[in-house]
C-alpha cells in the first residue's frame, strides 16, 4: 500500500501487527484532516471541506481488507477512503490547494479525490451519487474474468436517499462484487441519524430484509472494522454484494463553514474524542517506541505533502476548458475542428 | 478488436434501422451490451431490442429492475471499465429519474477527474408526441440536455440516419444521449445508406431552396418538409435542413443556408420558450446578421403539458399547418 511506503521512507520499519497499521493509517489520515484545517484556518485554502477526523476506524478498516487492484468510490467525506486506498497525502493535500499535482489536476477540489492508478475512482459531491459507480465497475472486472471487487462508501444520509437501496437491489440482481459501506456517523449535516432510521445499526436491519449480506460493527473498535470488513471482502470476492453499516462519530462540524453549535451542544465532538478516541484505543496494544516512530513518521509525511502542494504550480487558465469530451477535435464549443 | 459487419441492407423501418445498428456494433464489439427494462425477452416496449437476446444472450442483452438511477449509474460504471453500454430508458420522460447519474456523474467524470475516466454510454430515450401517451409519456428533452456541457446529442430524423447515427453514438468514448421519436419507429421504410457521411456530424440539407431557410431535427423534419411540399404550390420554395446533432450543433450549414435564402423558421418539438431553437436563432441573428431580410421566426412545442389524444396535442406540438403558417408569415414580412 502507497501510505505504508510513504511512512517506510521515514524509517518506520515494518508494521508487523494489524493494531500497528491500523494505528498509522488512522493517524495518518487523521493528521491529513487536521493539516488541511489548520491550512483553511490560515486562510492559505479556500471553499469547503469535510472532516473525517474521528472517524478513520471506518476507513482504515475497510481499506486494510482489500487489495491494490480494488475500486473504491467514495462521498463528499473521502479524503481518509483516499488515503487509505493508496492516494497520497500530497495528492490530497494538493487537490486542496487546486495545484497540478493534486489528484484531479486541481480541478476538483476536496470532493472530487480521483486516481484512478491506486483503484481510487474517487469521491463524488452528490451524496448516494457513486454507488452505481462502484458497482457497474465492479461487476465488468468480474466479467473480464478478475476478482477484484469494489467498495462504495456512502454516508447514513444517502442511505435516506431512495439511491442506496437501488444500487444494493441492482447489484444484487446482477450480481455486482461490490460491498456497500454505510459510514453512520450519526448525522446529515444538521439532521441526526437515529431520528431518521432508528438506534445504529437499524439501517442493517433494513438491508438484511433485503437479503442481503449485512453486517453493523461499532466503529470505536478498529480491529473489529478490519475483521468483519475481510470477512465481508471474502464474501464478496465469491461475487456478490454485501453491506456494512460501520458507526463512527463526527467529530468535526458537517463542514469547515458548518455552524453546527446551532444543532449541537458545542465541544461535543471533542468530548467524544477525548473519551472514545478509537486511535488511542489501539495504543494499548503497540509499544510506546513504535508508536512514537510511527507518529514521527506520519509528521514527516504529513509535512512533506504540505510542502510539495504548497509548492504545486497553479493550473494554466487556458487549462480551464481542456478534456470534456474524449472524442478527437470535439472542443467545449462544438466548433468546426471536428468537421 | 472491432470487427467490420456492415454488408449493406434493404430499406428499414426506423424502428428496425435501430435495431440493426444496435445488432452490428455488438456483433463487432464485444464490449458493447444493452441494459433497460424490458429489453429482452420483450424486446422493449417499441420492439427495439426484439431478439436480441436470442442472438447474444442475457449477459449483453440485460434485463433491468425498474430503477433507472441505478441502472444507469450501473451503466456508467462499467463504461469507466471498458464497456460500451447502451441504456434504453422506456420512455424519455422517465429519464428524470436517472437526471443525476447523466448530468451530474456521466456528462462531468471526464472533466472532473482532470481526463482518467471516459463515460461510453449510450442513453436511448424514445421521446415526443404523435402516439397518444399523454403528459408524462410525451415530452421532448432535447433542450435540456443540449444545455449540458458534458453530453451529445443526436436526433436522426429517419431511418437511414437512425442506423448510422446509432452505429456511430455507440463507437464514442463520450456519453451520448440519442433520441428516437417513437412516433417515428413504425413509419415508412427507408433504404439505408450503403456508407455513413463522410462527416457524421454535419447538418443535411434534405430539400434544397432559395426563399426560406427552415432549421429542423428529429420527427420534426418530416413535417418542414410536408410543409414545405405544400407551400411550393404557392410559388414558396423552402430549404430544409436536417441538424441531425443538437449538440455539437452544425450552425455553419445553417449560415451557409441562410446567406443564400436570407430568411429563417426554426422548429423543434421541444418547448419553444427557452429551447434549442432559440440557439439557432441567437447564433444567426448574431453571425449572419447582415443576410437576414426577416425577423426569425420560431415554431416549437407550447408551453404546455402534452394532453393525451392527437387533437389536443395538435394544439401544443408544431403541426404542418403552423410550421406553413409560420413560413407565409415570415415571407410576408
Ligand atoms: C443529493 C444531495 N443532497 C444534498 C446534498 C448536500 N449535502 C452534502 S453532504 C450532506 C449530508 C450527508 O450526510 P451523510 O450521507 O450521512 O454523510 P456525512 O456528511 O455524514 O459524512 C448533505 C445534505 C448533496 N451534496 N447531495
Ligand atoms: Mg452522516
Amino acid at each position: 500500500m502507497r501510505w505504508a511506503q510513504d511512512l517506510r521512507r521515514h524509517s518506520v520499519g515494518d508494521l508487523a501487527t494489524v493494531e500497528e497499521q491500523l494505528f498509522a493509517l488512522m493517524l495518518l489520515i487523521r493528521s491529513v484532516e487536521a493539516a488541511i484545517e489548520r491550512t483553511h484556518r490560515a486562510a492559505k485554502i479556500t471553499g469547503s471541506f469535510h472532516s473525517s477526523l474521528g472517524q478513520e476506524s471506518c476507513a482504515a478498516g475497510v481499506s486494510l481488507a482489500l487489495r491494490d487492484d480494488d475500486i473504491v468510490t467514495s462521498n463528499h467525506r473521502g479524503h481518509g477512503h483516499a488515503v487509505g486506498k493508496g492516494v497520497s497525502a500530497e495528492a490530497v493535500i494538493a487537490e486542496m490547494f487546486r495545484r497540478t499535482n493534486g489528484s484531479s489536476g486541481g480541478r476538483g477540489g476536496s470532493m472530487h479525490i480521483h486516481n484512478r492508478s491506486v483503484g481510487f475512482y474517487g469521491e463524488t459531491a452528490i451524496v448516494g451519487g457513486g454507488l452505481g459507480w462502484a458497482s457497474g465497475a465492479a461487476w465488468t472486472r468480474k466479467r473480464h474474468g478478475s476478482d477484484a471487487i469494489a467498495v462504495a462508501y456512502a454516508g447514513d444520509g444517502a442511505f435516506a436517499n431512495g439511491i442506496f437501496a437501488e444500487a444494493i437491489r441492482v447489484a444484487d440482481f446482477w450480481e455486482a462484487p461490490c460491498l456497500f459501506v454505510c459510514e453512520n456517523n450519526g448525522w446529515a449535516h444538521s439532521m441526526p441519524s437515529d431520528g431518521v432510521f432508528g438506534p445504529a445499526g437499524s439501517i442493517t436491519n433494513v438491508v438484511s430484509a433485503m437479503n442481503v449480506r449485512s453486517e453493523f460493527v461499532d466503529g470505536r473498535d478498529a480491529v473489529k472494522v478490519y475483521e468483519t470488513g475481510c470477512e465481508l471482502v471474502e464474501y464478496v470476492r465469491t461475487g456478490k454484494p454485501a453491506f456494512i453499516e460501520v458507526a463512527v462519530h463526527r467529530v468535526k462540524a458537517h463542514s469547515v463553514n458548518d455552524a453546527d453549535y446551532r444543532y449541537r451542544p458545542k465541544n461535543e465532538g471533542a468530548e467524544w474524542l477525548r473519551e472514545y478516541d478509537p486511535i488511542n484505543s489501539l495504543r494499548a496494544s503497540i509499544r510506546v517506541e513504535q508508536q512514537h516512530a510511527i507518529e514521527s513518521a506520519v509528521s514527516a509525511v504529513v509535512d512533506e505533502a504540505l510542502e510539495a502542494a504548497s509548492n504545486g504550480a497553479l493550473p494554466e487558465t487556458s487549462d480551464a476548458l481542456r478534456g470534456i469530451y474524449a472524442t478527437r477535435g470535439l472542443g467545449w464549443d462544438g466548433r468546426a475542428e471536428i468537421r | 478488436m472491432r470487427r467490420e459487419v456492415w454488408a449493406g441492407m434493404a430499406a428499414l423501418r426506423f424502428v428496425d434501422a435501430v435495431r440493426q445498428a444496435l445488432a452490428d456494433e455488438m456483433e463487432a464489439d464485444e464490449s458493447v451490451i444493452l441494459m433497460g427494462e424490458e429489453v429482452g425477452p420483450l424486446g422493449g416496449v417499441f420492439t427495439v431490442t426484439r431478439d436480441l437476446i436470442e442472438r447474444f444472450g442475457p449477459d449483453r442483452v440485460m434485463d433491468a429492475p425498474l430503477a433507472e438511477a441505478s441502472f444507469t449509474g450501473f451503466a456508467l460504471g462499467a463504461a469507466t471499465e471498458g464497456m460500451r453500454p447502451v441504456v434504453e430508458i422506456m420512455f424519455s420522460d422517465f429519464v428524470m429519474i436517472a437526471m443525476d447519474q447523466i448530468v451530474n456523474h456521466a456528462a462531468k467524470l471526464r472533466y472532473m477527474t482532470n481526463e482518467q475516466f471516459d463515460v461510453p454510454i449510450v442513453v436511448r430515450l424514445p421521446g415526443g408526441g404523435g402516439s397518444n401517451h399523454g403528459p408524462q409519456h410525451s415530452q421532448s428533452f432535447e433542450s435540456w440536455f443540449a444545455h449540458t456541457p458534458g453530453l451529445i446529442v443526436a436526433m436522426p430524423s429517419n431511418p437511414s440516419d437512425g442506423y448510422w447515427m446509432m452505429r456511430h453514438a455507440i463507437q464514442l468514448n463520450d456519453p451520448v444521449i440519442f433520441l428516437e421519436n417513437k412516433a417515428m419507429y413504425f413509419g415508412a421504410e427507408q433504404e439505408v445508406a450503403d456508407e455513413p457521411p463522410a462527416d457524421p456530424w454535419a447538418a443535411a440539407v434534405p430539400r434544397e431552396g432559395s426563399d426560406l431557410t427552415i432549421v429542423s431535427a428529429g420527427r420534426m423534419v418530416g413535417r418542414c418538409l410536408s410543409a414545405a411540399e405544400s407551400i411550393s404550390t404557392r410559388g414558396i420554395d423552402c430549404e430544409v435542413i436536417d441538424l441531425r446533432y443538437l449538440w455539437p450543433m452544425d450552425v455553419d450549414t445553417v449560415f451557409t443556408s441562410v446567406a443564400k435564402t436570407s430568411r429563417l423558421l426554426v422548429v423543434s418539438e421541444a418547448v419553444e420558450f427557452c429551447g434549442w431553437s432559440g440557439e439557432v436563432a441567437s447564433r444567426v441573428a448574431k453571425d449572419a446578421f447582415t443576410s437576414l431580410d426577416a425577423p426569425i421566426f420560431r415554431v416549437g412545442a407550447l408551453r404546455c403539458p402534452i394532453p393525451v389524444g392527437v387533437a389536443l396535442e395538435d394544439e401544443i406540438i408544431p403541426t404542418v399547418e403552423r410550421i406553413e403558417q409560420a413560413v407565409v408569415d415570415c415571407m410576408d414580412f
